[in-house]
């Protein structure tokens, strides 16, 4: 697996940052959005340049899909992976939400009297939400089906389990999956505009988070079913839908504790099993609380649990791959980590969040992954 | 490794293709009257209709149709959403604002501005509380949304309700998104021995380039229109119209073989 975010690119960087709890988060430097905020804009993807006979894919969200595809021997990994496996049997399953909305606005941005794209605007690869997919399998070399989810900030979630039924259906045996999505000018408004973004750091599950802070990532995993050597186990999945309202949670959190449930019966373990919880955590007043009051139901007391966006700021489309990841280097490195910028947790309900880090050998972490639409996702990985 | 599939039910949304009734008729033959327009989806009241933005009233009455077809409640069964461009009317507001005005964005119509707005209404429109998810694979969204029906079909809880558009571009979008029509067309799939089944499809994988056996001159150019329609060869198998195998390739991956079993 691999994951370049701002709180590092690569596995290494990132184990440092989670460890030394040093934030990727920064004061808003994002042109031309003038809003006071901070943001958790990875370093460097304007300088990553794609190969030349993929230029007709040249956006920020895929040179970002560029920088975590060179991170973490992940090309060298898909080499090794053909060797075992056909190429027209590794499917490629990509989520994203902005894909390259970026590049949209700037061309709009540049419209003119004629009201048409600049030339160099005029790249049909890149404005649509299949583009990251679609780099990544010409990149790689994937035959095997290629698509996309976007479900806004479930999408990278559901990934792992549309991946896995293509290969319980035998259409594949192997996949690709991953997210990649990048800083823009519709979400920062966006999120503006819905008042839910907060001028200072974002802090997840404290009684003065006041909104969130918004991130770009690049992730992605392999998944096997019979792999050679393994970094953990998916083992078990859950989706489901508020059906409620478009962009604010059920407020008993109906979807998310269906999510959760359906996940612990996918796994086969009690509520007792789960070891440590990666929350969504967006750090908006109402979200934070809506989770921790499905997770009180679902588990009673519930395990240990934090929000890792403390680190990257919200990620969207890719937050279920970046929290899937760390999911995955908790159960690994048995390092639980305590949420940032928790300075007073909510007493009255958030009382499981972690404030402290652990070093605990974990066997099991639910990671949560919810969005607008009401879209709902939990994926349980194991120890390997 | 082939695959019998049921379908229940089947939906359709485009001008001149208004519902199930209509393609059958312009399929024997009959002239496409493009000012034949959907019937609203009774799933919105008329005050959310004016509102709804353009995807949902494009899938809407599709969807629908095809769970009314399959006598099905339209909450009940998963769903599929697929669609290479998504809201391209939002996309345009929204670029649009952000390039002038960035400050005066609509809070609405950024969350309506997402891939998942329209399968995201359903499941509210329909009571759909079960997975519910929104697919792209740009030009070849047809293709990928039947192959992630097929998918789901094989794998889990069932029915499927899959629900593939496309609309047309506004604004400086249509120097990359040509076409002129837009187009929806739902499909509600089963494994086999459902008794209400309306046809029954065999699905395979294969390396093939598309074909389909010839379609009436009307149909033939809104498949050439509009990406999503691509589909409308499988809807003609569905509907007996045409005899023989159609494949669906995308530009990358493999391609579904289908034909009719029974």
């Amino acid at each position: 697996m691999s994951l370049s975010c701002a709180a590092g690119a690569g596995l290494t960087a990132l184990r440092q940052a989670l460890e030394a709890r040093r934030t990727g988060l920064r004061p808003n430097d994002f042109e031309p959005c003038a809003l006071t905020t901070w943001i958790g804009r990875v370093e460097g993807v304007e300088r990553v340049e794609l190969p030349a006979d993929l230029a007709e894919f040249d956006c920020r969200n895929n040179r970002l899909a560029e920088l975590g595809l060179q991170a973490d021997d992940f090309i060298d990994r898909i080499e090794a992976l053909k060797r075992r496996i056909a190429p027209e049997r590794i499917a490629c399953v990509i989520g994203t939400s902005t894909a390259g909305i970026g590049c949209t606005e700037a061309a709009y941005r540049e419209l003119g009297e004629s009201q048409h794209f600049d030339t160099r605007f005029l790249l049909p690869r890149v404005h649509t939400p299949h583009t990251s997919s679609a780099y990544v399998a010409r990149r790689l070399g994937l035959q095997g089906p290629v698509m996309t989810i976007s479900t806004a900030c479930s999408s990278s979630a559901k990934v792992f389990a549309a991946a896995a039924r293509l290969i319980e259906a035998g259409l594949a045996d192997a996949a690709v999956v991953g997210g990649v999505d990048s800083l823009c000018q519709s979400v920062l408004y966006g999120f503006h505009s819905l008042e839910l973004v907060s001028e200072r750091p974002c802090r997840p599950f404290d009684r003065d988070r006041n909104g969130l802070s918004l991130g770009e990532a690049a992730g992605f995993a392999i998944l096997e079913s019979d792999p050679e050597q393994s970094l953990g186990r998916l083992a078990g999945w859950g989706e489901s839908s508020d059906a409620h309202h478009m962009a604010s949670p059920h407020p008993e959190g109906r979807g998310a504790v269906a999510a959760m449930r359906q996940a612990l019966g996918a796994a086969g373990i009690d509520p007792s099993g789960i070891g440590y919880i990666n929350c969504h955590g967006t750090a908006t007043a109402m979200n934070d609380q809506v989770e921790a009051g499905a997770i009180h139901r679902v588990f009673g007391s519930p395990p240990p649990a934090a929000s890792t966006k403390g680190w990257t700021g919200h990620t969207l489309g890719a937050a279920g791959i970046v929290e899937s990841v760390f999911s995955l280097l908790a159960l690994s490195d048995c390092f639980l980590p305590a949420g940032l910028n928790l300075d007073e947790p909510e007493d009255g309900w958030a009382d499981f969040i972690l404030t402290e880090s652990r070093h605990e050998k974990v066997a099991h972490v639910l990671s949560n992954s919810f969005g607008f639409g009401g879209s709902n996702c939990s994926l349980i990985f194991a120890r390997a | 490794m082939s695959f019998r599939i049921d379908i229940l039910g089947v939906g359709l949304a485009a001008p001149g293709l208004p519902d199930w009734h209509h393609f059958e008729r312009v399929l024997r033959g009959a002239e496409l009257d493009p000012t034949a327009k959907p019937a609203p989806s009774s799933l919105l009241s008329p005050r959310e209709r004016r509102r709804a933005p353009a995807a949902v009233k494009l899938t809407f009455p599709a969807a629908e149709q095809a769970c009314t077809m399959a006598g099905i409640e339209p909450g009940e069964p998963l769903a599929i959403f697929s669609s290479g461009m998504g809201d391209l009317d939002i996309t345009d507001y929204m670029c649009r604002t952000l390039a002038d005005t960035p400050d005066l964005l609509s809070p609405t119509r950024f969350h309506n501005s997402v891939h998942n707005a329209a399968s995201g209404y359903w499941s509210i429109g329909a009571g759909a509380t079960g997975e519910v998810t929104a697919l792209s694979a740009w030009r070849d969204s047809a293709a990928l949304g039947l192959l992630e029906g097929l998918t789901r079909t094989l794998t889990g809880r069932e029915p499927v309700l899959v629900v593939i558009y496309d609309d047309h571009a506004i604004g400086p979008m249509q120097d990359l998104w040509p076409g002129d029509h837009a187009f929806c067309a739902a499909l509600l799939m089963a494994r086999p021995g459902r008794p209400n089944a309306i046809a029954q499809l065999e699905m395979s994988t294969c390396r093939e380039a598309s074909r389909h056996p010839d379609l009436p001159a009307a149909l033939q150019a809104r498949l050439d229109d509009n990406p999503a329609a691509r589909l409308l060869p499988v809807l003609a198998l569905i509907a007996g119209g045409i005899d023989g195998e159609v494949v669906l390739a995308p530009e990358r991956g493999p391609a579904l073989k289908i034909g009719r079993s029974r």
